[in-house]
């Protein structure tokens, strides 16, 4: 009857260790899950820059070429941004102005914004141009914004090109009436269009992607970067190079990455996964000492067996030895009840841990989500689509996401929690009959004997 | 054959130091049953345990054919214990959980006796006490006290040890039984040839052995 309630403490606190050990997994699973969704980017561009807005100072490409040597960045794309105004180019822009651009368009001529049509009278939304030294991630997204460009004609250039030539959204294509091989002219000179991409955003589609070199000497901008995106080799590396970044570059520039947010953001996973350590390792002391004074209580009561086993000439290996099968069959009995029990208790125990600790974020995420969205569109006219993550605020959406995904921990048993589990019952097997053992040995069969 | 001589323990207690045993010396044969008569707190049972080796004496010697035992280490002591020793005790402290047969080939373990011969030589010791094949997978909780005395008996012998230490192995039973135990102990001594010593209060069954000594404040003398 003793041996069944030992058995039974044993299966409550192994139960809660594998129910935290699973619930650890599955959040440290999440957790990775999505610092890798969010990328291992950090984006650095000019100190108040706002996007095809403009703002402050352009960045030097030294500068920017210099972050390479940073530890664990891989490689650093370069891009100019610089809008082409219907005076610069041949081009006429398929976004249309919408009621609001109407509205700067048709202002009084004394207040007049350039970029807006100032006092024309007829608003048109310039063209954006973006030069870049890295074509091939920009056309499968980060640069663009878009996130989804993909080639669907011609071919693009080459890194370090320096050719008058460009690869044109679809949109802009369409309206352009451009196809491979087609001519435009920007800047006074003839650029010849060697591919078209298609994002499936109309906003995004309305742009011409130049080599960077090429750009900065039309746009008279040379070693000019509005935007460089530094690829980490290792999402957990990506929080030391933003921070080694900002250091390299000072306050000439604003160094994001997702990561930073996304820290924020999993904030109530990294309590729970705290919480689940904790109670983890409190439930396999808590075992361990139910075994060891379970294993105390049994070898005292059982001292003139111990004696009579010494009298008989037992090693006291072989006594100690019988103890510890002992106490590693009730750890092993207790074990396979807590395993089972643990593993079924994990998910709901997980879900109210996450639940519980996530629900004061998830209110202050939602105001950072939607004042996010479209802010670093102030110029977006109707009709505008919200590119799908990557450039400015947009990202905020993904990480809205985040939260949701709080909700959705999935809990599995794995070879890794077996192994544990095991790990666990050895450990605290071990730890029951060290004191069983050290007791056995010091029983000495004369005194035993002699208290009859 | 064993030879004490000069044997001498010393309990240190808060109270003072209890001499328990005093230049003790005495021989005996292989085959001869020895009584040890004494009052409750007169030192023999701490003689059967320097005899045992369970205590280690202050000093003094033990020789059994012709080895000193009192200078043997631990594990010498234990091998000692396994091989040449057979203890019966007046509770008989038999292994709860395990059945008769299988406390006697636990004695035939611990000697290392062939293993294949290990079944056949627990069946040849309880039959020899006179239990058989049902009572010998009966666990202890199951036979009577005299029934448990001979699993013990059995035990003891098993391993053919030269030296059988019996504390008041009739204590617990009535006179009947302890009379059929006492003549087992004998009848065993000289079959096996081994030397048993038998402490005892019981006069009664001090008279039926070989020789007998009485011990008193730790001094042992021979009573003829």
């Amino acid at each position: 009857m003793r041996s069944i309630g030992v058995v039974v403490i044993l299966a409550v606190a192994i139960a809660l260790s594998i129910s935290m050990l699973i619930a650890r997994d599955a959040v440290t699973s999440k957790i990775n899950s999505v610092k890798s969704s969010t990328g291992t980017t950090v984006t650095v561009s000019p100190k108040g820059f706002f996007g095809f807005n403009g703002g402050g100072t352009p960045l030097k490409a030294s500068t920017i070429d210099a972050l390479l040597n940073l530890k664990n960045v891989v490689s650093v794309q370069e891009s100019l941004s610089e809008e082409l105004q219907s005076s610069n180019t041949s081009l006429k822009s398929p976004t249309p102005a919408g009621s609001l651009g109407q509205q700067f368009g048709g202002g009084s001529s004394s207040s007049g914004n350039s970029n807006f049509g100032g006092g024309t009278g007829t608003f048109t939304i310039p063209v954006r141009v973006i030069g870049t030294n890295s074509p091939g991630t920009a056309l499968v997204g980060g640069a663009n914004g878009g996130g989804t460009e993909k080639l669907t004609s011609g071919k693009s250039f080459s890194s370090t090109s320096s050719a008058d030539v460009a690869v044109v959204g679809a949109t802009l294509a369409s309206k352009n009436k451009l196809t491979v091989g087609s001519t435009f002219t920007a800047y006074g000179t003839t650029i010849t269009v060697v591919g078209i991409y298609n994002s499936g955003s109309t906003f995004a589609d309305s742009d011409v992607l130049m080599p960077l070199a090429t750009l900065q000497t039309l746009a008279k901008a040379t070693g000019d970067v509005t935007n460089a995106t530094v690829t980490v080799n290792n999402v957990n590396n990506v929080a030391s190079v933003t921070k080694a970044v900002t250091a390299k570059i000072g306050s000439k520039a604003d160094v994001t990455s997702t990561q930073a947010t996304t820290e924020a953001e999993l904030a109530p996973l990294n309590s729970v996964k705290t919480i689940s350590t904790y109670t983890l390792i409190g439930a396999i002391i808590g075992a361990a000492i139910i075994l060891l004074l379970s294993m105390l209580m049994i070898v005292r009561e059982r001292r003139r067996e111990v004696g009579v086993l010494k009298a008989l000439g037992a090693p006291n290996r072989s006594i100690i030895g019988q103890f510890i099968a002992e106490s590693t069959t009730f750890t092993v009995l207790g074990a396979i009840v807590g395993f089972v029990v643990g593993a079924l208790l994990s998910s709901p125990i997980a879900s109210a841990l996450v639940s519980s600790t996530s629900n004061n974020s998830t209110s202050n995420q939602t105001g950072f989500v939607r004042g996010g969205g479209g802010r670093a569109f102030a110029g977006g006219a109707s009709g505008f689509t919200p590119p799908s993550g990557g450039f400015r605020g947009g990202g905020a959406l993904r990480f809205g996401g985040v939260s949701n995904t709080l909700d959705t921990l999935h809990t599995s048993v794995g070879w890794s929690t077996l192994t544990y589990a095991f790990v666990i019952a050895i450990v605290i097997a071990a730890l029951g009959s060290t004191v069983a053992a050290a007791t056995i040995v010091r029983i000495r069969p004369a005194e035993v004997l002699r208290s009859e | 054959m064993l030879k004490v001589k000069n044997l001498n323990k010393t309990f240190r207690t808060p109270a003072g130091d209890v001499h328990a045993v005093r230049d003790v010396s005495f021989d005996a044969d292989n085959g001869e049953m020895v009584a040890i008569v004494g009052a409750s707190g007169s030192g023999k049972s701490t003689l059967l345990a320097l005899l045992g080796l369970l205590d280690a004496p202050d000093n003094g010697s033990i020789d059994l054919d012709g080895v000193e035992l009192a200078s043997l280490d631990g594990s010498g002591r234990t091998k000692y214990r396994s091989h040449q020793v057979g203890f019966v005790f007046q509770q008989f402290n038999l292994i709860p959980n395990l059945s008769a047969k299988e406390n006697v080939l636990l004695a035939l373990e611990y000697s290392h006796w062939p293993k294949a011969d290990r079944a056949r030589r627990a069946d040849e010791m309880l039959d020899l006490v006179g239990l058989n094949d049902d009572k010998a997978q009966r666990r202890p909780a199951r036979l009577s006290g005299g029934e448990q005395q001979r699993v013990a008996i059995a035990r003891a012998f098993a391993a053919q040890p030269q030296l059988i230490l019996a504390d008041e192995p009739t204590g617990s039973l009535d006179k009947s039984t302890g009379q059929k135990i006492v003549e087992l102990l004998r009848s065993a001594a000289s079959t096996q040839r081994a030397t048993v010593l038998v402490v005892t209060h019981d006069d009664k069954v001090a008279r039926q052995a070989d020789r007998r000594f009485e011990i008193d404040d730790g001094v042992m003398a021979e009573v003829s």
